[in-house]
């Protein structure tokens, strides 16, 4: 079967793991040392999904912001979905996310995406309610926990989102 | 300003490029690759097709080249960590790729912002810190006014009760000197001697107060469920109380309503408790007119209650905190009590598992309501038992007790035994098979707690109630193990001990 690309892009607040995400997922690797992001950082990893279809996918990590300006907004265009990523030990991150979401939106009209909650080894220091997370998910967001340290979750992630960028066409 | 010259114009360019390290793609309308030019290599772009579609190869541009106009993406890392700005520029149907190294340029702006990025980082952090510490400082302030609040009461308590203990005992004191000293008739002899019985009687009753109000708080406050005629509860409030009112020139009334049923599964001490407390309090604080009570049952488990004054009321002030222990209303002050008696009666309904309301109009009067949840009994009610044939065993070794007790029973209607000791308490409840057993639980020899444990194991199957001057709920708890069916504290009263015994052998 023919392989397709796909154009998947990391956003989010600055420090909520979005490259140490991409790493896990790419690499299989991580360290605790923050680097932060300038401009956009591009990789590439090409998957087998479930039915036997190769997609690769390549993945924009573009640098942390609490909201859209013309710089982020250029690097969007064609993605097929993205990542909306949280750190879950800063609550201010959940409402840049909200913002961040919204500006997509309205910039690349109703794209697959899944929000990832990261940082899910350090639970004892969550600033996020459970009520909250249920409320946006029957709002009709897929929200998953993430850990780029443990890699909880982040291949399913990946895998998860890119059947539902393949599923809009 | 001057239009600068092409020839100038040329010059800077040509220098320009020179010192860039530039990479060109171009691709044909049709999105293949036609050519490039510069340094892909620097990029890691080293397999690079003519005719080939250019996102194969160049998948950086997957998405990107339907451009109306040029379009510009800055710091674009996309191998070899190298970062390049990169140019879509649409021209003549083809589209011109530019990247122009960024590299250097990349790292400074990264080491800049990683330093602003870890002090928004730090701050916020620091600002959470600060957050946590207000928070527990509030906590901790909290705690501390309640603390002193607590410790205010406690002390106020202190005072009034200081107060409270020294005017009986000084009228016992001064009773009892006067019985010593004067050559008095019986009539004055009886009088002070009333005097002596009501003041023991009145610390009696603020030293219980003090040890159930102990209790609650700790929480060792265990119920006593029996099978209880509630006849014989309105009829202990009208002996109780008919003679205060009476004196105060008030109507006092107990009215058990229709539908009540007659036995009912609740600890009758403990409720009547409460209803004690509700009706002096109603009867201190009323000059004029009436005290009701009433009874009332609603199945399938509760028992309502109800005390109405036509007294000066409560203040909506003080309705806030009257079911706080050593809480006293201003009204109050100047009248005797400790300010537990309703706090008391408050705890005990909230173990019952029931409710206690205050609703008041001041100058118009105060009703006190409430249920607990109690258990009904289906059990037919004997109401007059003959007691001149059966025999109780009173087993003591302080014969003024054993004197006490033998008028109480003979009272009653009932003939008595009386052992001294355990031994002898054993022998004679085996051969006269009395109809129950009185244990004091210390006892010279064998103790109460051993006779009762070796007349079960001889198979004396009739009640027995243990007798102690000890509230420890696990002395309680121990003569129920050893066999005894109540566990009664002295002193115990005439009517308490006879309604325990008629219970008891139903």
């Amino acid at each position: 079967m023919a392989s397709v690309q796909k154009k998947i892009c990391m956003i989010g607040d600055f420090s909520v793991g979005k490259t140490s995400l991409v790493a896990r997922f790419v690499r299989q690797a991580f360290s605790d040392k923050y680097l932060t992001t300038v401009g956009v950082k591009i990789d590439t990893k090409t998957i087998d999904l479930p039915t036997g279809q190769q997609v690769k996918l390549i993945l924009w990590d573009i640098a942390g912001t609490d909201a859209l300006n013309t710089t982020t907004a250029s690097y969007l265009r064609g993605a097929a979905g993205y990542l909306l990523v949280i750190d879950g030990t800063r609550f201010p991150t959940w409402q840049s996310a909200l913002n961040l979401q919204k500006a997509v939106t309205a910039q690349l009209g109703n794209k697959p995406f899944v929000a990832l909650l990261n940082k899910a080894d350090l639970v004892e220091q969550w600033e996020i309610d459970e009520q909250l997370v249920q409320d946006q998910q029957q709002q009709g967001w897929s929200i998953l926990k993430t850990s780029a340290k443990t890699g909880l979750g982040v291949e399913e992630s990946f895998l998860y989102l890119a059947k539902a960028t393949l599923e809009t066409h | 300003m001057s239009v600068i010259p092409t020839h100038i114009s040329q010059h800077i360019c040509s220098m320009w490029m020179a010192e860039t390290i530039m990479t060109y793609l171009r691709i044909d309308e049709h999105h293949n690759l036609i050519d490039w030019g510069g340094h892909p290599v620097h990029y890691g772009l080293s397999e690079l097709t003519s005719g080939q579609s250019a996102t194969d190869s160049l998948y950086f541009l997957e998405g990107m080249l339907t451009v109306p106009h040029t379009q510009i993406l800055k710091f674009v890392r996309i191998g070899n960590d190298r970062s390049a700005h990169i140019h879509i520029i649409p021209f003549e149907r083809e589209i011109w790729v530019i990247l122009i190294d960024a590299t250097e340029e990349h790292d400074q702006t990264q080491a800049m912002q990683q330093q602003l990025n870890e002090l928004s980082i730090l701050t916020y952090r620091q600002t959470q810190l600060l957050q946590d510490l207000e928070i527990t400082r509030q906590t901790l302030q909290s705690e501390k006014q309640h603390l002193e609040k607590a410790s205010q009461l406690k002390s106020q308590f202190i005072a009034t009760l200081s107060h409270e203990l020294r005017s009986p005992l000084t009228s016992i004191v001064d009773s009892a000197d006067l019985l010593k000293t004067l050559q008095q008739t019986q009539l004055q002899e009886e009088k002070y001697l009333q005097s002596v019985q009501k003041n023991a009687q009145h610390l009696l009753g603020l030293i219980d107060n003090l040890l159930n109000q102990a209790q609650l708080e700790i929480g060792q406050t265990v119920l006593q469920p029996v099978n209880y005629e509630i006849e014989l509860l309105a009829d202990n409030l009208k002996t109780l109380f008919l003679s205060t009112a009476l004196k105060k020139g008030l109507q006092f009334q107990v009215e058990v309503n229709v539908g009540m049923p007659r036995r009912l599964t609740l600890d009758p001490l403990r409720f009547q408790q409460i209803l004690i407390n509700l009706i002096s309090n109603a009867l201190k604080f009323t000059q004029q007119g009436s005290v009701q009570v009433q009874l009332y049952w609603q199945a399938p488990d509760r028992l309502y209650f109800k005390v109405t004054d036509t007294g000066q009321g409560i203040s909506q002030e003080t309705q806030q905190t009257l079911f706080m222990p050593f809480q006293r209303g201003e009204d109050a002050k100047n009248l005797s009590g400790t300010g537990l008696g309703l706090a008391i009666s408050h705890q005990l309904v909230n173990l019952m598992q029931g409710n206690l309301t205050v609703t008041s109009t001041l100058g118009q009067g105060t009703v006190f309501q409430g249920y607990i949840q109690v258990g009904l009994v289906h059990s037919p009610l004997v109401s007059n038992i003959h007691t001149n044939h059966l025999k109780v065993l009173v087993v003591d070794d302080s014969p003024e007790f054993c004197a006490l007790m033998e008028n109480y029973l003979r009272e009653g209607g009932y003939g008595v035994l009386i052992a001294e000791n355990g031994e002898k308490a054993i022998q004679l409840a085996l051969e006269e098979q009395p109809c129950l057993v009185l244990m004091d639980v210390h006892l010279p020899g064998i103790n109460g707690y051993a006779a009762s444990q070796e007349l079960r194991k001889q198979r004396f199957n009739q009640p027995i109630i243990a007798i102690s001057a000890s509230a420890l709920p696990q002395d309680r708890k121990y003569a129920f193990e050893v066999g005894c069916q109540q566990y009664l504290i002295k002193p115990i009263s005439s009517n308490h001990l006879l309604e325990e015994i008629k219970r008891l052998i139903i």
